[in-house]
């Protein structure tokens, strides 16, 4: 579903993707891991064409997107659902209006089946309470569960994806956005999350890319990221106390 | 380098005020987004402009006063007031407060927003952020700067004629007579048309600077700052651009 052909892209002089090539399959869970500041963030910004690489070529669905008009990328857009880090919900809505944007936008549905289908969603992310609170009254892990519920309130996307989900978030919050994350991806859906906190990537991915100083440094399975010689990777995980065997 | 970003920069700017103003014409409306900033923009910035007027009405009158007792003609206070206040400080006035209330909020609602994606969220919606958040902030500028001007213009002379009466003694009558006779096409249109330009101006770098915000907390500082500072230059250029043009199509000698 999304490929990378030897993608670089520079914020000014820094270089941040550097000769990156790398292919998700669309049913696929995968996990972007780096420290901040690495890209992470900035792969998913160019697989939804929000930004265009310096070089090199982006295919989504076997389409290449880098000389796409904005017109030409909302659809390509569609096919994904993306929570931005904290949740970046509109500050001046609050929540019933946040979940309801894209339904506004997309449909024509009236106020009352506008209500219900809010209603819907916010129940399935645990927070129908917070229908009429502002983004402001939220905590971390509300703010998050809403984001989830807006980004899939107008259509079903093909591949979910998440920036930093749980960062942020205390360990309880952190579990349930997993298993979240996990039971909307259950319906054939793939996901990308990209994240610095490797539990919660264990807890949700089947496959890891660790991203470095511009380049990917391993690209595998839970048992080839535990179990890693690479000394940046042993380096990031050891940081996090995170023991293989743990 | 440097010169080749600030001329990139440049064009984002001239791309960006062009396509807000075009986007007027495309559907969707969105007439809610535009209430909003009117509210903001005007009703906001209401009570600041009433009270800098008045004073600055009364500054200005005393000054003249002063000034023209020396030499007999403190009967052409109002006539001076009226058309300072009219062609030239009322709208210069009323756009340097617009710019550093209403402009600075401009650019740290976006800046703020670029920063925390939510500008991004719309695009991934299929929102087309220039028709969604400049174009009412264009529009709301355009409508609600120049209604700020009348009514500032309005209590300036209100402040001018409250100090030529109760603090220089003189005739009320004259004073409102002399205010008639200033306004006359050629005052108000010099008048009229610059607010519509400066809030078009100050609308158009307070969101493109906004939109190109970067760095975090600092970047939205300088964002913020340079809205402002960019704007209270550009009216300044622009007035006296606008005013010697329209000197010119009005048919005053200099």
């Amino acid at each position: 579903m999304i490929r990378f052909d030897r993608v670089s892209f520079s914020y000014g002089p820094r270089f941040v993707l550097q000769d990156v090539s790398f292919s998700i399959r669309a049913h696929e869970r995968v996990a972007i891991l780096g420290e901040s500041g690495v890209g992470k963030t900035t792969i998913l910004k160019l697989i939804l064409g929000l930004i265009r690489p310096d070089s090199g070529r982006i295919f989504i669905d076997g389409e290449e997107i880098n000389d796409m008009t904005e017109e030409e990328l909302r659809k390509i857009r569609m096919k994904f659902s993306i929570v931005f880090q904290e949740g970046a919900l509109f500050d001046s809505l609050n929540v019933k209006e946040n979940v309801a944007f894209c339904l506004r936008e997309y449909s024509r549905m009236s106020e009352e089946e506008l209500d219900m289908r809010v209603r819907a969603l916010l129940r399935i992310v645990g927070v129908e309470q917070a229908m009429e609170l502002m983004p402001e009254e939220l905590s971390g892990g509300m703010h998050r569960r809403v984001a989830i519920a807006r980004s899939i309130a107008a259509y079903e996307p093909k591949m979910f994806l998440y920036d930093e989900p749980t960062s942020g978030l205390d360990p309880i919050n952190a579990e349930k956005i997993c298993r979240m994350i996990l039971n909307l991806s259950e319906n054939q859906s793939g996901l990308l999350i990209v994240t610095h906190k490797v539990i919660d990537a264990l807890k949700v991915a089947e496959r890891f890319l660790f991203l470095k100083e511009g380049s990917i440094l391993l690209d595998g399975s839970k048992e080839a990221l535990v179990r890693a010689t690479i000394p940046e990777v042993k380096a990031f995980l050891s940081e996090l106390h995170f023991h293989p065997d743990s | 380098m440097k010169v080749r970003e600030w001329i990139s920069d440049l064009q984002d700017f001239y791309l960006l005020s062009i396509d807000g103003i075009a986007a007027f014409g495309k559907r969707p409306f969105y007439l809610k987004d535009l209430i909003e900033q009117m509210d903001y923009a005007g009703a906001g910035s209401f009570s600041i402009v009433l009270v800098v007027s008045l004073f600055l009405g009364m500054a200005l009158s005393l000054q003249l006063s002063a000034e023209l007792s020396r030499v007999g003609l403190k009967m052409y206070t109002g006539n001076i007031v009226g058309v300072s206040i009219i062609r030239e400080m009322g709208p210069v006035v009323t756009a340097l407060i617009f710019a550093g209330r209403v402009g600075s909020g401009m650019a740290s609602e976006l800046g703020s927003m670029i920063l925390g994606h939510q500008v991004d969220t719309l695009r991934v919606f299929g929102v087309d952020p220039v028709k969604k958040l400049v174009s009412p902030r264009i529009l709301s500028s355009i409508i609600m700067l120049p209604i700020l001007t009348i009514i500032g213009d309005a209590v300036s002379i209100l402040g001018g004629y409250f100090i030529a009466v109760y603090v220089s003694h003189q005739s009320g009558a004259v004073y409102w007579s002399s205010i008639r006779e200033v306004f006359d096409f050629e005052n108000v249109f010099a008048g009229a048309i610059k607010p519509f330009i400066f809030g078009y101006i100050i609308a158009s770098i307070s969101c493109y600077m906004g939109l190109s915000t970067k760095g975090g907390a600092i970047g939205l500082r300088r964002a913020t700052t340079r809205a402002v500072v960019a704007s209270f230059i550009l009216i300044i250029i622009a007035d006296f651009v606008l005013t010697r043009i329209l000197l010119y199509i009005l048919g005053f000698s200099i």
